[in-house]
């Protein structure tokens, strides 16, 4: 499969400080995509240069197979973006906003317009001006704008900053359904590994500029995991647990067993306790596992 | 991609959506119809203007007498004699501000107003993007910087030319209320090769009003640059009309002792000097005057464009 997004030893110097140094990575079609770093990793650095914001000191970016630098007109009108905040024309409407951004494309009708006002759910208060929206209607909004050209890359910086738990989970799976459905490569940002985790598809974690590592969700949960068995009672199971496997390495806790077990093992495991008469009321993947994996990458460092 | 046109539809959206604008259209009309009824309240009817268009001849007369004065100023009353003496012989009444085509001439002083409006704008054109963050919407969509920025400036121009276009109807419609237009047909005297001819009228107010507008562009396009270097809408602002109102009065006094006060570009931003008044500096001409607003204009443009075009949009 060829990528739709391409950064090629993509380096930044400003001064004599160098900001990126030598990333690639590849974004396909039908993936969310995370950037997963510290404040001031430079992910939004990143993303500038993905953008066209930034020069780039050497490497390239490609968008389906189009240098960002050599054609930049060719190569962003596939590209749809917010740039940290969704900052729009206050002055104007919602609706002015999007015409605005409309008439810097070809192609973008009046009824596509009305289309993506309908997806991003803002048609009650469109032809309101901008200033009086709340912050969830401005990313609203801001998400209509990136996706008004039909584009195959959607790029986006922190998009759940600022957003209540109910927006944060709506773009969510809005984000995933445009991906599945739309087979959009979509980019998000972020600094908060949980949501990293229930986004993407991928992603890529990077510090100090560089890029640590790029990891697969599916990937990781799938690998050995610390699950927590929420049992009763919690002595028997355990002694079952033992009888079943002695290599598993067990833990007891307040609600339960905690075992360090591959992933592909945990509904035998299940099985196995239900079979003898154990009562399971739940089992969670600790994405604790990940967490300390990230820390680890990241020696720990500011996370937040 | 994106056409010229529809950036520029865009920038004219974003400057008459806005209150501002209309507040400063707002005071550009009430400029002009008050200026009107100012002159039309306070001015004095001459009872013999042939008595003293002749009085005026022979303090002309007296003044030529005298040797000693430079070629310049002898030239220009030399001028304003033979005209003189045109009016007198052909029943040509000289132009009172109490008149519809007076009050056109008058109203060209508002310009300044419409300079300084327009220095507004274009100050904030490219900052006002900055500060609201919007640049990076606006330059991540198929359209080069260069475009956008060409689109600016073009609307720049064209608020420029609207303001001044309005201007010129509003001070011709409260003119033609409070003054009539009796007086319409009356001709200008313009003195070419040493003869008086009688011109256009109109032609004479066009040009007034074009003479003046070297300023309005020049700062216009320095508040644009302003604007793009430092990305500052007040500075830009700022700068620009200190530069409007004290750039001329520096200008003057520097003029004064050094020679090389030419090359101040308020120096030859009034080219009105060339036609009927002297210049600043002996030796300046009118092409002088337009080579050098040349040079300053492609250099604002120059830096303008290099800027916009390298810089990288960071927080």
């Amino acid at each position: 499969m060829k990528p739709i997004l391409q950064l090629k030893h993509v380096r930044k110097d400003i001064g004599k400080k160098t900001i990126i140094h030598d990333l690639s990575l590849d974004v396909f079609a039908g993936e969310v995509f995370g950037l997963l770093g510290p404040n001031g990793a430079g992910k939004t650095t990143t993303i500038r240069m993905i953008v066209g914001l930034m020069g780039i000191t050497s490497g390239e970016v490609l968008v389906n197979g189009v240098s960002v630098t050599r054609d930049f007109e060719k190569a962003i009108q596939h590209v749809g973006a917010i740039v940290e905040n969704p900052e729009m024309y206050k002055f104007l409407t919602g609706y002015q906003n999007l015409v605005h951004y409309a008439r810097m494309t070809k192609g973008v009708t009046k009824e596509r317009i009305e289309e993506v006002v309908r997806l991003v759910g803002l048609e009650h208060r469109i032809h309101d001006k901008v200033k009086t929206y709340s912050l969830g209607m401005r990313q609203r909004l801001g998400l209509a704008q990136a996706l008004l050209h039909r584009p195959s890359v959607l790029i986006l910086d922190e998009p759940t900053n600022g957003l209540d738990p109910a927006g944060i989970r709506e773009i969510r799976d809005y984000l995933r359904k445009l991906a599945r459905e739309e087979r959009l490569a979509v980019v998000v940002s972020s600094h908060l590994l949980a949501e990293m985790e229930m986004m993407c598809d991928r992603f890529a974690i990077i510090q100090h500029g560089k890029l640590v590592t790029i990891e697969s969700v599916q990937e990781l949960s799938q690998q050995t995991e610390k699950v927590l068995f929420i049992v009763e009672p919690k002595e028997k199971a355990a002694q079952m647990v033992k009888a079943h496997d002695p290599h598993l390495d067990i833990r007891l806790v307040d609600q339960g067993l905690e075992v360090t077990i591959d992933y592909k093992d945990i509904p035998r495991l299940n099985a196995m306790l239900v079979a003898e008469g154990i009562n399971v009321y739940g089992i969670h993947v600790l994405a604790k596992s990940l967490e300390e994996r990230f820390l680890e990458m990241t020696e720990g460092n500011e996370i937040v | 991609m994106s056409n010229l046109f529809s950036l520029i539809q865009n920038e004219n959206m974003k400057i008459y959506r806005r209150f501002g604008t209309w507040v400063m259209i707002g005071l550009l009309v009430l400029a002009s119809v008050t200026g009107a009824i100012i002159i039309k309240a306070t001015h004095k009817e001459t009872n013999d203007w042939k008595a003293e268009v002749a009085a005026d001849s022979n303090n002309i007369r007296k003044i030529l007498k005298d040797n000693n004065i430079p070629k310049i100023q002898k030239d220009h009353l030399q001028k304003q004699l033979t005209i003189n003496e045109y009016r007198l012989k052909h029943d040509v009444k000289p132009m009172e501000s109490n008149t519809f085509w007076g009050y056109l001439i008058n109203s060209a002083d508002i310009i300044s107003l419409v300079t300084l409006f327009t220095i507004i704008v274009a100050a904030g054109s490219v900052a006002s993007e900055f500060s609201w963050g919007t640049i990076k919407m606006l330059l991540i969509r198929p359209a080069s910087r260069a475009k956008i920025l060409l689109s600016k400036y073009i609307t720049v121009l064209m608020f420029a030319v609207s303001m001044l276009a309005l201007l010129l109807m509003i001070s011709a419609a409260s003119g033609a209320l409070l003054f009539g237009v009796e007086t319409i047909r009356e001709p200008y005297l313009a003195y070419q090769n040493g003869a008086v001819v009688e011109t256009s009228m109109l032609a004479h107010v066009l040009q007034v009003y074009a003479l003046n507008c070297a300023d309005l562009v020049m700062l216009a396009t320095f508040a644009f640059m302003i604007s793009t270097v430092f990305r500052n809408q007040s500075l830009a602002i700022g700068l620009a009309t200190f530069s409007l109102f004290i750039g001329p009065q520096i200008t003057y006094f520097l003029s004064l002792k050094f020679d090389w006060a030419k090359y101040i570009l308020f120096a030859n931003t009034d080219l009105a000097q060339y036609i009927d008044g002297m210049p600043l500096v002996k030796g300046m001409t009118m092409p002088f005057s337009l080579a050098v607003l040349l040079v300053y204009f492609v250099a604002f443009n120059a830096v303008t464009w290099w800027t916009f075009q390298k810089r990288d949009v960071a927080a």
